[in-house]
């Protein structure tokens, strides 16, 4: 896969800090499970928190509170079966797999977990159609803050050149599309900030399916099929 | 009710942070308790301040920190000293716990026995530097930012807030949050390809 566009440092900072929506974050983990280099930033930035942790003013503990704590897992450790303990982390080894054709080969983890469990391949999501050529699946989130949808577009199709209400990113999973700022093939992230106006177009013969998601509060999900409404004469 | 608040400097060189990891991978491979009172006396005081940042409550930060302190043991197998450096393992055990508490949810992460994982073909050469290294030339490097583009990096880390509220909370213009941190990034970036 070779990604071209990815999310900006801040969004990535975000993302190591803790600090963004639900709906972002399963996007950037999406991203990160096909991009090494942002998995690399993040690794970064966490160890920037770390630092910040490191440079804290710190709060003493309670009385006792390593005895509490030591009492409690003493109790624990008692009854420890280690054949129950979490495997160790292992990242896989390289073997300079190269992923052919234009999709990812299978759905990231992150981004199968707010699936239907039924839901194994792309092509199994229950899409709603939304206007002519154009197909979405929102996905349910934990947080009201911030919406995250699939969106299915079919060849030549153009979503209406439209701005953002606050921050949205856009994570390609199939196809490719153009707009003002690029080509978009599978894996890149268009993060943009809400004074981007774009027009995307899925520009290939096959169709395009992303991941959309918004920090914008949940009374805009209406937004999109009011803007295609002119533009399809729905 | 409230600790009194004390300040002492963290690990200034790789050595002390070394250390903090050695004490993780031996509370791991035979329970040391010893190693883990010295964690313990180092980092639950300042998972504690971080929860207190975030929670505003010091009975909440308190049985915040002694949790996060019992996942470090109950997870130490799963440090690896050559991926991380204790401070970050530690920094993304307490930011996790505290998601999970404060928005009752998981934080979306990256599963490593995923099959769709791409790993790097190409890892980068500046593995010569160890973690624990690096984790002491990014505190460097931060002690280094101007005052105005390091408290930004702070409230990005240490509060709750969208660069708008930190904007808010600072009372300048969301722009200037954003190039504060920009320069910070570049600088913190550039500072450690000067001393790596």
């Amino acid at each position: 896969m070779n990604i071209k566009h990815h999310p900006t440092d801040q969004t990535l900072m975000d993302y190591a800090s803790g600090t963004m929506s639900q709906a972002m974050e399963l996007l950037v983990a999406t991203h990160m499970t096909v991009c090494p280099h942002c998995r690399d930033k993040v690794a970064e930035f966490e160890t920037m928190g770390g630092a910040v942790l490191e440079n804290v003013t710190r709060m003493e503990m309670a009385d006792h509170s390593l005895d509490h704590v030591m009492a409690m897992l003493e109790r624990e450790t008692a009854n420890e079966n280690p054949a129950v303990q979490e495997l160790p982390m292992t990242r896989r080894i390289a073997v300079g797999e190269s992923i052919t054709g234009s999709a990812m080969p299978s759905i990231p983890t992150p981004l199968v977990k707010f699936l239907p469990d039924n839901v194994l391949s792309l092509e199994d999501v229950p899409w709603k159609t939304l206007a002519p050529g154009v197909k979405h699946f929102q996905l349910k989130s934990v947080e009201s803050k911030g919406t995250v949808r699939l969106m299915k577009i079919a060849p030549g199709v153009s979503i209406p050149d439209h701005g953002h209400h606050g921050h949205e990113m856009t994570l390609l999973l199939k196809g490719s599309y153009i707009d003002d700022i690029g080509r978009f093939r599978a894996g890149d992230v268009a993060d943009l900030d809400d004074d981007v106006d774009h027009q995307p177009i899925a520009d290939t013969a096959e169709e395009c399916i992303c991941l959309i998601a918004t920090d914008a509060p949940m009374k805009f999900s209406g937004f999109l099929p009011k803007l295609l409404q002119p533009f399809f004469g729905i | 009710m409230s600790g009194t608040v004390t300040k002492r400097p963290g690990p200034a060189d790789p050595a002390e942070a070394k250390k903090c990891a050695d004490w993780i991978v031996s509370v791991a491979a035979i329970r040391d308790r010893e190693a883990f009172a010295c964690l313990f006396a180092h980092f639950a005081p300042r998972v504690k301040a971080y929860m207190f940042r975030f929670g505003g409550n010091s009975e909440t930060a308190e049985e915040l920190a002694q949790e996060a302190m019992m996942q470090v043991w109950r997870k130490a197998h799963l440090f690896d000293p050559s991926k991380a450096a204790a401070s970050t393992w530690i920094f993304t055990i307490a930011r996790n716990l505290r998601i999970d508490r404060f928005r009752q949810r998981k934080h979306i992460e990256v599963d490593d026995s995923d099959t769709a994982l791409i790993v790097d073909t190409d890892p980068l050469a500046d593995e010569v530097v160890s973690r624990d290294e690096h984790a002491v030339l990014v505190k460097a490097a931060m002690e280094e930012l101007p005052t105005d583009q390091k408290i930004v990096v702070e409230l990005s880390f240490f509060e709750d807030c969208s660069h708008s509220e930190i904007a808010e909370r600072l009372d300048i213009p969301l722009g200037t949050v954003k190039s504060r941190l920009r320069l910070a990034l570049g600088k913190m970036r550039g500072g450690l390809e000067d001393l790596a």
